[in-house]
């Protein structure tokens, strides 16, 4: 007996330094070759059309502050996060990191010092990349003036403060090789996956996640929640996905963040069309209309099917509603005609701009209203080719009552649906 | 350099492409009736036709303009919608203190134009987004069912 008891604690003492060197033992830090004769003005250039791809600016700036200079907070269920300034800033941001340590950041979600990093920095992504893309990225980040600016430290409660646990996560989750190209595709769909995959880390919104906040590739881009948006359904589903656009559709959706008969893109969404997907090439665009086409279709309660003849489609013209509306003088109905239809008009295709059409759109559609409550408390913007197109938020100006009204209204109105937005959902999204 | 088709007449403004549209009208061709008045297209005030379709100049970047026609209050009483409604209004004197009403009129013209014969649900659908401090409502209504009769 007393020699099995021996054989059991060495086996603990062997599992516990096993464990211990696991989570402790310091990060190698592997050699990366130089960018090569690419150097200069051409690579800062080819950086800064990656970094635009990765849409890094969306969360290492906040808004109206400095491009990439941190700071914007990520609000989890167990405390918040802050994006540091990655503006080469010595002291602030990261102008004392070498080529090593920011392919491993970008790779192995490592920092400077070691430490390892929360993957809210989508590192499960980026470690797709190419060392070319990376270091690409980092002379573009480097050519930026410094700016100094300390991100605050994150506030996250035990656990989840505990760094070192995110190598058992990096373990289950992390990609351990980067992208290769596959040769049963054409060379655009391959260069599709890796801006939709490696570069635009589409997923870490539209994929749902598992209990360890990792993203559930068995559902694919079937749709999720974040931040208090919903992330559609964007995998070939034809109910619920976007099996059902034309390509023109889906280019001028991620091109312009408008597609005729499909709504405009609005919060996130809006974000990564102004900062990344409308500075993309057309090519590029197509590339990663090819991929999308090919994700397996996912069914998804997110998001109703889209209801093809909603009353609005019964309107006479953009000035009026069809006349058994007009006759019921609802609550809903008045507020939109005093505030929201002379830029929308009332059957769906926009009045002041192509932008406002909401004929077809996913957010109309969705019976909880989730984010079409959003951008009517909230507004949208987005820079289009033509000057910036906006609306501006209504939460100051109406009461709950009154905003809860008007959504359902338009979703009934634009989508058909019976949406039955309550004023405590309304306070809710206030925020 | 963007060029513009005013009240009929070509001008070549050079401005910034999203510069709102009313900017342009009122700072460079210098057409000043239209107004400003919320900024965020709540209150009707700035209304202008783009190829006769009622417009929010305050929000609209002048480079989304292309070749659409602008009409502005200054010329819109050459239409024959927008002749009768300015000669209702002075009949009627639907005027108080006047800053909303070039938008008004604006947006009157362009109902009548596309309905002859509205009714007053039509009336509210169509003027609804264009607000008047000081209460004029009721006889804009009259002077746009006056003009539809005129």
């Amino acid at each position: 007996m007393k020699r099995w008891g021996l054989w059991f604690l060495g086996l603990v003492a062997v599992i516990v330094v096993a464990a211990a060197a696991f989570f402790f033992l310091p990060h190698r830090l592997d050699a990366v070759a130089s960018p090569g004769p690419a150097a200069g003005p051409d690579l800062i250039a080819r950086g800064e059309y990656v970094a635009q791809a990765a849409d890094c600016a969306a969360c290492h700036s906040v808004p109206g502050g400095k491009p990439f200079a941190g700071g914007l907070p990520f609000t989890l269920g167990f405390g918040t996060i802050y994006a540091p300034n990655i503006t080469p800033d010595k002291e602030t941001g990261i102008g004392t990191w070498s080529d090593a340590e920011f392919v491993r950041a970008m790779r192995h979600g490592v920092g400077k010092a070691g430490e390892d990093l929360y993957p809210a920095f989508p590192y499960a992504a980026y470690a797709l990349m190419s060392d070319e893309d990376i270091l690409a990225v980092k002379a573009y980040l480097s050519s930026l003036t410094p700016v100094r600016a300390q991100a605050p430290a994150n506030d996250l409660k035990f656990p989840f403060n505990q760094r070192y646990l995110m190598r058992a996560w990096k373990l289950l989750f992390l990609p351990g090789e980067r992208m290769t190209p596959d040769p049963s595709h054409p060379p655009e769909w391959n260069r599709g996956a890796y801006l939709v995959e490696a570069l635009g880390h589409c997923g870490e919104c539209h994929t749902p996640r598992n209990a360890l906040f990792a993203l559930d590739q068995e559902r694919k881009f079937a749709g999720a929640e974040a931040a208090g948006w919903k992330a559609y359904n964007i995998s070939s589903d034809k109910q619920t996905g976007i099996g059902d656009w034309t390509d023109r559709q889906l280019t001028d959706y991620l091109s312009k963040g408008h597609a005729e008969g499909r709504g405009s893109a609005s919060g996130s969404m809006a974000e990564v069309v102004d900062h990344s997907l409308r500075h993309l090439t057309p090519e590029d665009i197509r590339a990663m209309v090819a991929y999308l086409r090919t994700v397996p279709p996912q069914t998804s309660d997110l998001a109703a099917a889209i209801n093809p003849n909603p009353p609005a489609a019964k309107a006479p013209s953009p000035y009026a509603p069809p006349p058994d509306e007009n006759t019921r003088e609802t609550v809903g109905l008045k507020l939109f005609q005093g505030a929201c239809a002379s830029c929308h008009g009332w059957n769906g295709e926009g009045l002041q701009h192509s932008h406002a059409g909401l004929a077809g759109s996913q957010s109309v559609n969705d019976p909880k209203g989730t984010n079409a409550l959003n951008v009517i408390l909230h507004g949208a913007r987005m820079d289009t080719p033509d000057g910036e197109v906006f609306m501006p938020g209504f939460a100051a100006g109406y009461t709950d009552v009154e905003i809860a009204a008007v959504t359902n209204y338009v979703l009934g109105h634009f989508g058909g649906k019976q949406a039955a937005v309550s004023p405590a959902d309304v306070a809710a999204a206030r925020r | 350099m963007i060029t513009l088709n005013v009240n009929g007449e070509t001008h070549r403004v050079d401005v910034p492409p999203d510069m709102p549209l009313l900017w342009v009208l009122r700072d460079v061709v210098g057409l000043n009736g239209t107004k400003f008045g919320c900024g965020i297209a709540q209150c009707g005030a700035c209304t202008v036709h783009l190829d006769g379709k009622p417009v929010r100049s305050c929000i609209l970047p002048v480079a989304s303009v292309g070749a659409r026609a602008v009409t502005t209050v200054e010329a819109v009483g050459q239409s024959p919608s927008g002749k009768k409604i300015q000669e209702a209004w002075l009949a009627l004197e639907v005027v108080q203190c006047g800053y909303c009403q070039s938008g008004q009129v604006m947006s009157a013209a362009a109902l009548l134009a596309r309905n002859p014969n509205p009714s007053d649900a039509d009336i509210d659908a169509a003027m609804a987004g264009n607000i008047c401090r000081c209460g004029t409502y009721s006889r804009i209504r009259a002077a746009i069912k006056q003009a539809s009769q005129a």
